[in-house]
């Protein structure tokens, strides 16, 4: 009764288009690789595999100044859509108007000039260097000075807030897809208040047409860190493996579990089989990883760690929390990190 | 008559009154009112003469003829209103002070125009302002009686070129607030100048926070977003105030009386800035954000038209080739004339901004967002939803950021959140390739559909039919419009082959056919989803007449067969409707097969199909031969047997089926009423069955009409016989 009722010669030459017109690119357009993976929330595959951490000065490649800048604090992450007419040749204008556009939120109903210098200063300036490939655009540092209100003639101005704008090994077939017009740096790293926060953020996407929404790091992030920043050992010193884990329980469980890293390296190193030729690690082997120390950690205090949250990771090279707060301690790993967050924004686009 | 009454209302009652008596006595009173309108025509005439002869430094105390004439142009003004001219010279008159300051204002506040105000009147009076010597006083009011007059001023070309004197009395503390309203009404782009906008902030540091300076400031950015920054704050008084409290009623009765209408309040009103979303919520996932210039806009000369000027959608065609794209392409949503602009975007950028954003804003709020199960914020959500249906109800078309976002929704949603915007959203997908149809569709959805209740599985089914509507809609048209489909840029327009687009319709009609039969088994044939699966089989018969696609799908028996013996009427009716429709297009379709105009083919199976489902219909129906060998449906003997129910070859013909069995009764009534005893059988002898035949289908069962009318041949009505279901031939 369901048999196909028809069967139908199609003349070659007419061709249906799927849309006379279009509000934006179709999310199943065959030859892209944008393609829906089932039960997958994003369009970009999420990688079952990675290069294995890589030491690297990147003093060599960066102004070691600027590198000092990131390595200094702790970054509250979030993850921006395109930008739309962003240009790295305008910064200074750009610097002008966010000044400007602070001073005229913070008191509102006035207006306020584009230009003269105000109490807080903006400077908006590139890290050259950054970028690992062609398709990434270079990073966007952004700081706001503030001069005291009761400042002396010789006071410098403060540093009150900073942020960057990065992109590093973003999925270049991603990159690749956008129309010219637009400049994607997903991974948007904050410091300081959360009220200068807020208004950089609606600048950014009042000027360039963007989304800027906290970045989550999931279990799964926080696993590969862990991972990653194990296999370094040999390399440099980590000097702990420290995991930290919430339990439903009520009250909730707070578990820290710290980890001496000659042992972590030994099980990792255990699992992990090194092919010289390019060292590559699996999700696979991440897994194990995990499972291996919850199953230590089972032995020894019958809990089941797999039962909670991973809420922070951390070793003397870096930490990441949960709530998307990460510190990069060594510059060596710039690069690997950023790679894995950038990822992990991109992961957040929705189209 | 109504210019005399205007002139003076006691003649013109008591010429009202002598109309009825005396033919006469209305002949005298109405000459005598012509004569007095001409007099007093002339007098206010000498009266203007002599304002405007007026010398400088007359004795205004105790000048009985200057007072004389003053009030004959006041009531005048006050009653009819001023022509044009007489604005000009009394404008004139007034602010040259040459009878003093007292009479500038008396003359200023009678100043009521009957139809317009020449452009020229206001720029001399602007630049009698420029000679300084008025009394501030006067200055105000004149400044005010603009702003009240402005929207009857001919033309402003001129004033705005004397923009430059205008914009200095800003520095006046008291004149500041007109100015800026007057302002604000003609600013053009090119008057917003760096040095001016130095002067207004200068002003605001002097003044503080005024609104009026704030609103000026604000359109300033309008025109010139990187030249300042304002952010007006949400709760703040926007818009300036009214200004024409001395005219207001005059100039309202006056053109009531001129034109029958008032003029209505044009100046911006006082209002407080709306804001639905309640500052509590600390993330506003959803909320559009609002018109705004885009700061990085070409700065060429090239004229260039603001969405936040817009206002109607007469501004909308004038300027529909030179608007500029807001600075957020989400704000677009915001405003139902944007809507209308947005439909004519062409730009593939702009698109793409749109997508972010509203792809962004859904993902944030229902798959990452944290869940906060405030009613408000429910509340905000499905509000959204709502906007963000009807706008592509508007623009007859899904966002693609909606389709993706549904994608990745569906596999996590419960079924009953936001549930009629989610399945109105879902019905707006544009066509999906079969290729992944399943996967991305119909998986999450079959396990949705099968946990749920009946009244969620008719709403999935009349979704799924919307959509299958839609789909069709769209390839009827696209395909008679091949050549036109300009696609705006290759890589966005999937290319699809006609055999593509049927098998994703195929891959549709045959899922829903399976959920029909599952769905109408687990809930025991309930007669809403039955309802709804029919209406689905509605779409699906007309497929190849209404939107010319040659498929051809026939209902599952799990449809068919419950449909057929449904115990109401309605559904029979429905099913009798749709079978006509069927032979309607398989007879179109073989006809055009055999004059070689169409490039299809219609498979053997599919009229075998139907002839096997039109036998059964009419062979149970019409000629009670129900579960007779050869009649489309057999049960074995020994079954029907045991069943025990005589003459069971009857038991659904249209006389005994549950669902007529009503009328059947009926029609016996009426019949015999005498008769005690009910035996429907004696319905079926002779003109009483051609009587119950028209009887039965003038109930209003006009899909069982159709379907007698096509499928049954007149003969074999007329003559009462037993009649056959032609079936369509096969070859």
């Amino acid at each position: 009764m369901e048999g196909r009722g028809s069967a139908v010669k199609t003349p070659a030459s007419r061709i249906v288009k799927r849309r006379s017109k279009s509000y934006g690119r179709s999310c199943v357009e065959p030859p892209s690789q944008f393609w829906y993976t089932p039960g997958q929330l994003t369009i970009v595959r999420i990688p079952t595999s990675r290069e294995a951490a890589k030491s690297r000065n990147i003093t060599e490649k960066v102004d070691p100044e600027k590198v000092a800048l990131l390595v200094k604090n702790e970054w509250k992450l979030s993850h921006v859509t395109p930008l739309y007419r962003f240009r790295h040749t305008q910064l200074k204008q750009y610097s002008r108007h966010l000044s400007a556009f602070i001073m005229a939120e913070k008191q509102q109903g006035v207006a306020v000039e584009v230009g003269p210098e105000t109490t807080f200063k903006v400077t908006f300036s590139t890290v050259l260097g950054l970028a690992e490939t062609e398709e990434d655009a270079e990073t966007v540092f952004i700081q706001i000075h503030s001069k005291p209100m009761f400042a002396a003639a010789g006071d410098v101005p403060k540093v009150v807030w900073s942020g960057w704008l990065t992109c590093v090994n973003g999925d270049p077939e991603y990159l690749r897809s956008l129309p010219p017009d637009f400049v994607s740096l997903p991974l948007f790293c904050t410091n300081g208040p959360e009220a200068l926060t807020t208004l950089v953020k609606s600048w950014l996407e009042r000027t360039f047409d963007c989304n800027c929404r906290s970045l989550i790091l999931n279990s799964t992030i926080l696993n590969w860190l862990a991972v990653l920043w194990t296999g370094c050992h040999p390399t440099t010193d980590i000097r702990y493996l420290k995991l930290d884990w919430t339990l439903p329980t009520d009250p909730s469980l707070d578990i820290s579990y710290r980890l001496s890293p000659q042992d972590v390296w030994e099980l990792w190193n255990s699992i992990h089989q090194e092919d010289s030729a390019d060292d590559t690690v699996s999700l696979e082997e991440v897994n194990r990883f995990m499972t291996g120390l919850e199953s230590h950690f089972f032995r020894h205090f019958r809990i089941y760690l797999s039962a909670g949250t991973l809420m922070k990771v951390s070793t003397s090279l870096g930490s990441a929390h949960h709530n998307g707060k990460i510190k990069i301690a060594c510059s060596n790993y710039i690069p690997t990190v950023l790679t894995l967050l950038t990822e992990c924004a991109i992961l957040r686009m929705p189209i | 008559m109504s210019e005399t009454s205007q002139l003076s209302g006691l003649d013109a009652d008591a010429s009202r009154q002598s109309d009825s008596s005396d033919p006469g006595l209305c002949n005298r009173s109405l000459r005598e009112n012509v004569r007095k309108k001409v007099d007093a025509e002339t007098q206010f005439r000498l009266s203007l003469k002599y304002l405007s002869e007026v010398e400088a430094g007359t004795v205004v105390k105790g000048n009985d003829q200057l007072e004389r004439n003053l009030v004959v142009v006041e009531s005048v003004a006050l009653s009819r209103g001023l022509s044009p001219e007489a604005i000009s010279i009394l404008l004139d008159f007034a602010l040259s002070l040459r009878v003093g300051g007292n009479i500038c204002l008396r003359v200023l506040k009678f100043l009521i125009p009957a139809t317009i105000v020449t452009q020229d009147a206001v720029v001399r009076g602007v630049s009698w302002l420029c000679v300084g010597k008025m009394p501030m006083s006067a200055q105000v009011l004149f400044v005010r009686w603009v702003l009240t007059v402005f929207d009857l001023v001919d033309c402003k070309d001129q004033l705005r070129d004397i923009y430059g004197f205008i914009f200095s009395f800003v520095t006046d503390e008291n004149l500041c607030p007109y100015i800026c309203h007057l302002l604000y009404l003609l600013t053009m782009k090119e008057h917003v100048k760096p040095y001016r906008v130095k002067k207004l902030l200068d002003v605001q540091a002097k003044m503080g926070r005024q609104p009026f300076l704030s609103q000026l400031l604000a359109l300033y950015k309008v025109f010139c977003p990187e030249l300042v920054v304002v952010s007006l704050p949400s709760r703040m008084k926007i818009g300036f105030k009214n200004h024409n409290s001395p005219w207001k009623s005059a100039l309202a009765a006056v053109q009531r009386k001129n034109r029958g209408e008032v003029l209505t309040d044009q100046s911006l009103v006082l209002a407080v800035k709306e804001k639905p979303t309640s500052r509590k919520r600390k993330l506003h996932h959803l909320e559009i954000p609002p018109l705004s210039s885009a700061f990085h806009s070409s700065s060429s000369n090239r004229k260039v038209f603001r969405l936040e000027q817009l206002s109607s959608f007469s501004q909308l065609l004038e300027n529909l080739h030179n608007i500029e794209l807001p600075a957020q392409m989400g704000s677009l949503l915001s405003s139902s004339l944007a809507l209308h602009y947005l439909d004519c975007v062409q730009d593939e950028s702009a698109s793409l901004r749109l997508n972010f954003w509203l792809g962004d804003s859904l993902h944030q709020e229902f798959l990452f967002g944290p869940a906060d199960g405030s009613s408000e914020a429910s509340g905000e959500a499905s509000h959204f939803l709502s906007m963000l249906l009807s706008t592509q109800h508007f623009l007859q078309e899904g966002f693609s950021s909606t389709e993706s976002f549904l994608y990745k929704f569906l596999s996590v949603w419960d079924g009953s959140l936001f549930r009629p915007q989610i399945l109105g959203l879902l019905s707006d997908i544009p066509l999906v390739p079969s290729s992944c149809i399943k996967t991305l569709l119909f998986e999450p959805l079959m396990q949705l559909y099968f946990t749920s209740t009946v009244f969620f599985k008719c709403s999935v089914i009349e979704c799924l039919n919307i959509m299958l509507v839609k789909w069709l809609t769209w390839h009827s048209v696209s395909a008679s419009e091949d050549s036109l489909d300009i696609s705006l840029n290759s890589t966005s327009a999937m290319s699809m082959t006609l055999s593509g687009f049927m098998d994703s319709v195929m891959e549709l009609v045959r899922f829903v056919g399976r959920l029909a039969t599952v769905g109408l088994q687990l809930e025991n044939c309930h007669a809403l989803l039955l309802c709804h699966a029919l209406n689905f089989y509605e779409t699906v018969c007309d497929m190849f007449l209404k939107y010319s696609l040659p498929l051809f799908v026939m209902p599952p028996v799990g449809v068919f067969y419950p449909a057929l013996f449904a115990v109401d009427s309605v559904t029979v009716d429905q099913l009798g409707y749709i079978m006509a429709r069927y032979r309607k297009n398989l007879t179109l379709a073989k006809k055009q097969e055999q004059q070689k105009q169409q490039t299809f083919h219609v498979r053997g199976n599919t009229y075998k199909e139907f002839n096997q489902l039109l036998v059964t219909m009419v062979s149970c129906l019409w000629n009670s031969k129900m579960f007779l060998p050869g009649m489309g449906m057999e049960i074995g003997e020994d079954l029907l047997a045991q069943s025990s129910v005589p003459e069971f070859w009857n038991s659904f013909d249209l006389i005994h089926h549950p669902a007529f069995l009503s009328y059947a009764i009926e029609f016996h009534q009426k019949c015999w009423p005498e008769r005690r005893d009910v035996d429907l059988n004696s319905i079926k002898v002779g003109k009483y069955r051609n009587w119950y035949m028209e009887f039965l289908l003038n109930q209003g069962f006009d899909g069982l009409k159709e379907f007698v009318q096509v499928n049954i041949n007149q003969r074999s009505i007329s003559s009462g016989s037993q009649g056959d279901g032609q079936p369509v031939s096969q070859t």
